[in-house]
């Protein structure tokens, strides 16, 4: 057999086998529908515009929340990688806060800022500070020391230090921390929204699942699925144009 | 040296109780309202009464519970079917592929088809846990299993050692640390869909604690509960680094 | 000249006299030929290293000797069977210790390993882990993992797990390749003094010509593409043999001189 078609074996015979079971037990339910009802249901949420505004809306807040929470742990994490002091000073503080689980913050985020956007983003940001902030830590406190030595060497500032040496050097982990809240935001912003904000892609999964429609529910799983995998495979390609396939290797995530 | 460490943690610690202090200022100077943001004396009093009268302790209870079960179903069967996987060339040909195309999928996504199919029960509650934390085990183990060193099992074959054998004292122990890297993320992923779970289906646990307390703006009960869940975080994190340090001795020898 | 030489090589073997035969081997893999009809005998005692030019498919030679590969031609015998498996008495010393050991396992534990398939009890496991460390230099170093070894320490841990086997062949791909100079030297001849002590035939596989002629009986050079049997040499250097004495004989240096010339024109 071809090494090319194994991979494919899998899920076709999966979604051929679930229509045949679906369509020959003439299967009345609430939570399943055959591959051709949900493909026909997909089909009609896209031309209808109204899958794309829900993936509009969730990218939307995914990407400010990865934007805000990325920042934020750039900075933290580049302050602290080039400051030993610092590092051991902030470590408990960081270490009380880091394990909180993102959702846990959707109550106080809510009481605080109502459902919407702010709200979602709010927690979005908490859950990218994390993974950008301890990856850039790691990587600045990595870089090769003789690089450090020849910016001294060189009697290069401060600032131009930062700039020239520490950043390019640590570039291609930052890169792939970003990655990784990138895909982490996506995951957060469906998630309060299936929990409680009434926005995007979770809020639309939901709807369906109350109207009890499992063909649009399935539809909608099957698009957030394809959103993530997009997103995830856009973000490696960009990260392999821009750092070579070596940037990939460490990559465990 | 030692003594060094310990001055560095105390600094530590001083700059956290700084901060909270800072908090408590914030709070008492009411710069944010109140209902927002209870001061910390005010949180820690909340979970003081919530201990004695028991109340925090159930849903506390109620958490754990969801984790542990959602959790230990996730690793018997993430790990026998990665070992399944992982160590069969076949195997991996047909199904790796599909899994790595899953394995973006916000896996809370399948939140409302367990609640279509099961309800608004434990069993859902059940059912997402463990169907999120399944996957960084299976694609842990099968990775590790995938890793194993070729010339292991070529020793395994000179020393004439069964296949049980080549499992439990080759590929089992090769694969432990993508195993254990797997089961700390499943962790993670199980805490924030247990909460998730309660939330959404009222079920007995932080979760439905903290979002009550918000409903009814009681912010030092739910500071009291959000509080909990950051040491449910830290301490399960705690458990994995014990589990990992005394498993993975020999990585750090390496070092 | 050349004719009894080429009768000998074609010989077929004896089962009686020879340990290991290999009879008119050959190997194809994914329709290239790696090795057609190799034939040679390995007497049981002796020592035998093989030598030859990158591509003549010595290690090759050797995993067919170990029952790891399957010949497409011919017929590996051990003591006149067909070798259709590896055998426990049958060792082999792997020239990547690094990936050959568990490092997960400390020393003691990797020698525990070729016990444990043994159903040794464990606290006889662990005297005799302890007698085969202290045998190749390694006692008091039990606990330690592989990793917190250097690579010398690492070699003497294989062959100590291969000891373990009571290996009536030890098969060695060349060991000590990896080493540096004055580690290879001390080993050569602990390894020498160990075979001397046990009587295993030793079948080692070696780029270094000299290497070769110092601990071997017999060295047997390899042509490449594919490989097949081009020379073979009987080493009559006296035994113990010395790392400056053995070296500085007129009779080495002879052979030392034909070894290389044989690589070099088969290049």
């Amino acid at each position: 057999m071809p090494e090319r078609v194994k991979p494919l074996l899998l899920p076709l015979a999966a979604l051929l086998a679930f229509e045949a079971w679906m369509r020959l037990a003439a299967v009345q339910s609430d939570s399943l529908a055959p591959p051709s009802a949900v493909a026909l249901a997909l089909a009609g949420a896209l031309t209808d515009g109204s899958l794309l505004t829900a993936t509009r809306d969730t990218l939307a807040s995914a990407f400010a929340g990865l934007a805000l929470g990325g920042a934020i742990g750039l900075m933290l994490g580049l302050a602290l990688g080039l400051s030993h002091i610092l590092d051991r000073l902030m470590e408990v503080t960081i270490e009380a806060v880091r394990p909180i689980p993102s959702v846990a913050l959707l109550p106080i985020a809510l009481i605080a800022l109502g459902f919407g956007y702010r709200m979602e983003i709010t927690i979005v940001s908490f859950a990218c500070v994390w993974p950008v902030l301890i990856m850039t830590r790691s990587a600045v406190g990595g870089i090769e020391p003789r690089l450090i030595e020849v910016a001294r060497v060189l009697r290069l500032t401060q600032l131009d230090r930062i700039r020239k040496i520490v950043i390019p050097a640590a570039l291609p982990r930052i890169f792939l921390a970003f990655r990784l809240a990138a895909g982490i935001a996506l995951i957060v912003a469906v998630t309060v929204e299936i929990a409680i904000n009434p926005l995007g892609l979770g809020a639309g999964i939901m709807t369906a699942q109350q109207a009890l429609r499992p063909d649009l529910m399935l539809a909608y799983l099957v698009w957030i699925g394809v959103t993530g995998f997009v997103l995830n495979t856009a973000l490696m390609a960009a990260q392999t144009t821009l750092f070579g396939r070596a940037a990939l290797i460490g990559d465990g995530a | 040296m030692k003594w060094s460490v310990l001055g560095w943690r105390l600094a530590s610690f001083a700059v956290a109780a700084g901060l909270i202090t800072l908090w408590q200022f914030a709070a008492d100077q009411r710069l944010i309202s109140p209902v927002f943001l209870p001061g910390p004396d005010r949180a820690w009093a909340s979970l003081m009464r919530g201990f004695t009268s028991g109340d925090l302790l159930t849903k506390l209870a109620g958490t754990l519970t969801h984790m542990a079960y959602g959790w230990l179903l996730a690793s018997i069967v993430g790990v026998a079917l990665g070992a399944m996987i992982g160590s069969s060339k076949t195997m991996r040909a047909y199904v790796a592929p599909t899994l790595e195309l899953l394995r973006p999928l916000p896996v809370s996504a399948i939140i409302p088809v367990a609640i279509a199919a099961l309800g608004l029960s434990q069993g859902m509650a059940l059912a997402v846990i463990a169907f999120g934390s399944l996957w960084p085990m299976l694609l842990g183990t099968i990775h590790g299993f995938a890793a194993v060193e070729p010339r292991l099992y070529e020793v395994a074959r000179v020393l004439h050692m069964s296949r049980l054998a080549v499992i439990f004292k080759i590929a089992l122990p090769s694969a432990a640390p993508d195993i254990l890297a797997g089961m700390r993320l499943s962790l993670t992923v199980a805490l924030i869909l247990a909460v998730v779970c309660e939330m959404l289906a009222g079920l007995d646990g932080l979760g439905q604690w903290v979002l009550l307390s918000a409903r009814s703006f009681r912010s030092a009960d739910l500071f009291a509960g959000v509080m909990l869940l950051g040491v449910i975080g830290y301490v399960t994190a705690l458990a994995m680094d014990a589990a990992e340090s005394r498993l993975l001795r020999w990585q750090a020898a390496r070092r | 000249m050349a004719e009894p030489a080429l009768a000998l090589v074609q010989s077929s073997p004896s089962p009686a006299r020879a340990q290991i035969a290999f009879d008119n081997v050959a190997l194809t893999l994914g329709g290239k030929a790696i090795i057609d009809t190799i034939s040679l005998e390995v007497a049981a005692g002796e020592i035998l290293c093989v030598v030859g030019a990158s591509g003549c498919g010595k290690t090759t030679a050797l995993r067919l000797a170990a029952g790891l590969y399957q010949p497409t031609g011919g017929s590996v015998r051990f003591e006149g069977e067909p070798m259709r498996a590896p055998r426990r008495e049958i060792a082999v010393v792997f020239q990547d210790y690094g990936k050959a050991l568990l490092p997960w396992r400390t020393a003691a534990g990797n020698i525990s390993l070729a016990l444990e398939t043994i159903g040794m009890r464990a606290h006889q496991r662990e005297a005799r882990a302890a007698e085969l460390l202290a045998k190749v230099g390694l006692a008091g170093h039990a606990a330690k993992y592989p990793t917190e070894m250097s690579g010398g320490m690492q070699q003497r841990l294989q062959i100590a797990r291969c000891l373990a086997q009571d290996p009536k062949v030890l098969l060695m791909d060349e060991p000590f390749g990896a080493l540096d100079a004055m580690t290879r030297q001390g080993l050569q001849d602990e390894m020498l003094a160990l075979v001397a002590s046990t009587g295993a035939t030793v079948v080692f596989v070696t780029h270094d010509l000299e290497e070769a002629i110092y601990l071997g009986d017999r060295v047997v050079g390899l042509l490449p593409h594919p490989g097949r049997v081009g020379l073979e040499l009987t080493i009559d250097l006296p035994r113990p043999r010395d790392q400056l004495a053995t070296r500085e004989q007129p009779e080495f240096l002879r052979l030392r001189r034909a070894l290389f010339d044989f690589i070099k024109a088969s290049e």
